[in-house]
């Protein structure tokens, strides 16, 4: 059996958030900012004592703005995952290697933007030229054909799904339903008090067809961070551990960004099938010891196949599983009881690792019973990460 | 023009409504050259047209003209004059008088009596069936003029046709409306995203210019790879080359943008992901199909779009042209075996065909069907005359239905009707993608109607209906037929 040696000996001890809008009125980097003060004051430690700092590389605040601002005087780790939504878990996981390394007592992992009242990421390419790097030119495959947008890029896949498996609209519509069941009774959400029907999915415009308007997540405004420090030091703070279990990233055969469309199969996530295979391998879990999960849900047509690489359903079952009403709160996954981006907010997969400490500490708005361990999921499409958290003893 | 118009025209045109006269006169026999000729420029495959020992053992006994030529065989031509002593000719003289100068044929029913052969002599006969009251058409304010032409050899009718045109006025056409008019965004081509040119991709942009689609092959062991790789994945080789792909592929996937909109597109924009019968896929567009045309598998067949022109005095792109590879619905190959009548059900779908409209094309069919109308062949009066440019005649439109529908049904269908009506001009440059479905079928006598449309980028070109007997009914003659008559 693989071993990481974090696992198990690292915790989530704060979690700290702005609130989700559209329009924050503040800058990126305030955001940032409040988010990890609050962080540190959901754990109860001073702000000076982080010493590493962990982001996405799509992160427009830089770890040295970041440190200066809220008064810390060095850091010995900063980090940056790359590949968009994908980074969130693994965010937490270079911060869980660092404090179990000693080389870091704290760690913070932020993500903060103004994304619908800044540069709004559903925007996709449309205003950026291609590049010659390799990176860039491999947008050449696809922007002059009028593939620009994330959307655009995810109902590639869904269409595929549908046709091989039978999944219909609606069923990408059950998973909007479900979110937004969820956010209606989460007053941090923005869609709080705001749930959908089905009727209300198929009757929204399409954006980028087999994807309605409700199969998208928000665009939003926010921050959110979380601490990391050994399980240790995180007993003796002020709220109860969420234990790093079990974290993984990972990558798949012919991955490309968003837009692995040359890839034998387009049904499956090779790359969350490497996350799932070293979360059950390092932890001795399986998905019969999840009771809930946050299953990225940046397009609802993802979902689906995240059920089935983690070995919730079997291939191609993941429409009958959610059919059958298994996202329901008393049902067997209730997923994303936050809302999640659909619902709470999009804040690139951070505050869904946010909710799962909320279920480990029996502190969520949705309480799911029997929450001992919590499945959270990075974005997919992308080079992507996940996360066990779980009850301390 | 609304204004002047006196409503004495109406009357004095309608004086006319009803006369008959004798039309034209062929000065040759049905011929097997012109025959050929037809079936090059329509790109009809039929042998029964122009294999004299397969016609000879098929249904037909011998040579038979397509019967979408009936109405060209007594066309004067070149030397087409106006007959004052036609109730047609008299309208038509009236009509130009008062200003309604433009013509276009809206609708064409042609009834097969019996195939023609080589040696048949026609000619017709012309009655004037009805004129309308002025209209406000979407091409200008006109009148509707009907005939029924009766085509004859000796004294024995051969098959007829009614042809209604729009007589109209240039420049009185109805004005867009606004929301029409206001258009958000360009969707010039040029406007799209230029693809980014890199060390590793520029084998495939070389090749897009000389509208060539390049798989990237590994010079070493021969494996394919898209996108491109600077060593082989497989054998571990830095020596990468290329083949140039068939162009053959089928849908495997596919996304239709609405929003966000940016220029250089239409939307709803059809993107589909190929898979090439290589082996290799790649994102392109679908164009020549219409979203509901689309299904996954659909075999697809590759055109190219010159996106992004070079500079040239000027005007351009000084980072040099790009063209993208596109996709439109593969003509499907022409059956070789008639289809059975038991083989159909009402809503059988007909095979989508995508049908490259070029200038040569509209010209070599004018000329073809000795259609000498002006804006079939020079720009400048078409132009002249309030059209964007040449536009397709009439009779071309009805070889490529029937070369259409008969693909589908096969050699030795015969053919009862085709009434066809038409819209949208068809410019070059622009794809026609023919659809149809069975509309119904009687099985008992083997009669079959098809009803079908020829899209292209303005709208529908042609819509209308033909009728066809099939082997397995009454209808249908034993073989071989030599007389052509079929059993009623």
């Amino acid at each position: 059996m693989t071993e990481h040696a974090y696992a198990g000996r690292t915790a989530i001890a704060g979690i700290g958030a702005t609130e989700f809008s559209k329009f924050s009125g503040r800058s990126e980097l305030q955001l940032a900012v409040e988010a990890c003060l609050a962080a540190c004051d959901d754990a109860g430690i001073e702000p000076s004592e982080v010493r590493g700092l962990s982001t996405f590389t799509m992160e427009t605040n830089p770890e040295n703005d970041v440190m200066r601002s809220l008064g810390i005087e060095e850091l010995t780790h900063f980090s940056r995952i790359h590949f968009g939504g994908g980074a969130p878990c693994g965010t937490v996981q270079y911060a869980a290697m660092a404090v179990n390394e000693g080389v870091a007592d704290y760690v913070l992992c932020y993500r903060a933007f103004n994304e619908r009242s800044g540069r709004r990421f559903g925007a996709g390419v449309q205003d950026r030229a291609a590049g010659a790097t390799a990176e860039e030119a491999q947008f050449s495959w696809t922007s002059p054909y009028g593939l620009l947008t994330p959307a655009s890029w995810i109902a590639m896949f869904a269409t595929r799904i549908m046709h091989e498996h039978g999944v219909t609209s609606e069923d990408f519509g059950r998973v909007a339903v479900a979110d937004r069941r969820h956010a209606a009774t989460n007053p941090a959400a923005f869609f709080y008090g705001k749930p959908i029907t089905l009727d209300d999915h198929q009757e929204s415009r399409w954006v980028v067809e087999p994807l309605h308007l409700l199969d998208c997540c928000q665009e939003s405004d926010g921050g959110q961070a979380i601490l990391v420090t050994t399980l240790e030091r995180a007993r003796d703070l002020r709220q109860p551990p969420a234990v790093v279990t079990a974290a993984a990233q990972g990558m798949g055969a012919d991955q490309q960004m968003m837009r692995s469309f040359f890839r034998d199969s387009l049904t499956g996530l090779p790359e969350m099938a490497v996350c799932a295979r070293q979360l059950w391998e390092t932890s001795g879990l399986g998905p019969d010891d999840i009771r809930t999960a946050v299953v990225y849900d940046h397009f609802t047509p993802f979902v689906l196949p995240q059920l089935e690489e983690f070995g919730f359903c079997g291939r191609g079952e993941a429409k009958d599983f959610i059919r059958d009403g298994n996202f329901e709160l008393d049902g067997r996954l209730p997923v994303n009881t936050h809302g999640g981006q659909l619902g709470e907010a999009y804040i690139h997969g951070m505050n869904g690792i946010a909710e799962a400490v909320r279920q480990v500490r029996g502190a969520a708005v949705n309480q799911v019973d029997g929450a001992e361990h919590v499945l959270v999921t990075g974005g997919t499409g992308v080079p992507t990460s996940a996360l066990v958290v779980s009850r301390d003893r | 023009m609304t204004e002047s118009i006196d409503t004495s025209l109406t009357d004095r045109l309608r004086a006319f409504v009803g006369l008959s006269a004798a039309a034209n006169s062929a000065r040759d026999p049905v011929n097997e050259p012109m025959i050929r000729h037809w079936c090059d420029v329509i790109e009809e495959g039929n042998p029964v047209y122009t294999d004299p020992s397969v016609a000879a053992r098929s249904v037909f006994g011998g040579i038979v003209a397509p019967p979408a030529m009936m109405d060209v065989w007594d066309k004067p031509g070149v030397r087409m004059t106006r007959n004052p002593d036609n109730p047609q000719g008299a309208v038509i003289t009236l009509l130009d008088g008062a200003g309604f100068t433009s013509t276009v044929a809206v609708n064409s029913e042609l009834e097969i009596g019996r195939y023609l052969r080589p040696g048949d002599v026609v000619h017709s006969t012309l009655a004037l069936e009805d004129v309308s009251d002025e209209k406000q058409t979407g091409l200008g304010v006109g009148h509707f003029v009907t005939s029924r032409l009766t085509y004859l050899v000796g004294d024995a009718p051969v098959g007829s046709v009614l042809f209604r045109v729009l007589k109209f006025a240039p420049g009185t056409g109805r004005a867009p409306a606004a929301g029409e008019a206001a258009m958000t965004r360009d969707p010039s081509p040029a406007k799209r995203p230029r693809p980014a040119i890199n060390r590793d991709n520029q084998y495939f942009w070389d090749g897009a210019r000389v509208h060539e689609l390049r798989i990237q092959r590994c010079a070493g062991c021969g494996e394919l790879s898209f996108p491109p790789t600077p060593r082989c994945w497989s054998c571990g080789s830095f020596e990468m080359g290329y083949v140039v792909a068939s162009g053959k592929g089928t849908l495997y996937s596919f996304a239709v943008p609405h929003y966000p909109q940016v220029d250089g597109f239409d939307y709803p924009v059809l993107v589909a992901l190929v898979e090439l019968e290589e082996g290799t896929r790649l994102v392109s567009n679908v164009v020549g199909a219409r979203r509901e045309d689309l299904r996954v598998g659909m075999p697809l067949e590759l055109c190219w779009l010159d996106s992004h022109p070079a500079l040239v005095d000027g005007a351009g792109d000084s980072r040099g042209p790009i063209a993208l590879p596109q996709f439109r619905p593969a003509r499907q190959p022409r059956r070789e075996s008639t289809l059975e009548v038991a083989d159909l059900a009402d809503g059988h779908a007909l095979p989508l065909c995508p049908i490259p409209i070029t200038a040569t094309l509209v010209v070599g069919g004018a000329l073809m069907t000795r259609d000498y109308f002006d804006s079939h062949h020079d720009r400048d009066m078409a132009v002249r005359r309030g059209s964007k440019d040449i536009f397709m005649n009439i009779h071309t439109t009805l070889g490529l239905t029937e070369r259409y529908v008969a693909d589908w049904a096969g050699p030795e269908a015969i053919w009862r009707s085709l009434r066809v009506r038409l819209g949208a001009p068809n410019y070059p440059y622009d794809t026609m993608t023919m659809s149809g479905s069975v509309a119904s079928v009687d099985r008992a006598r083997g009669v079959v109607t098809v009803a079908f449309r020829g899209a292209n980028s303005l709208g529908d070109h042609v819509s209308g209906t033909a009728q066809l007997v099939l082997p397995g009914g009454s209808s249908y003659p034993d073989r071989p037929n030599p007389s052509g008559e079929e059993r009623r």
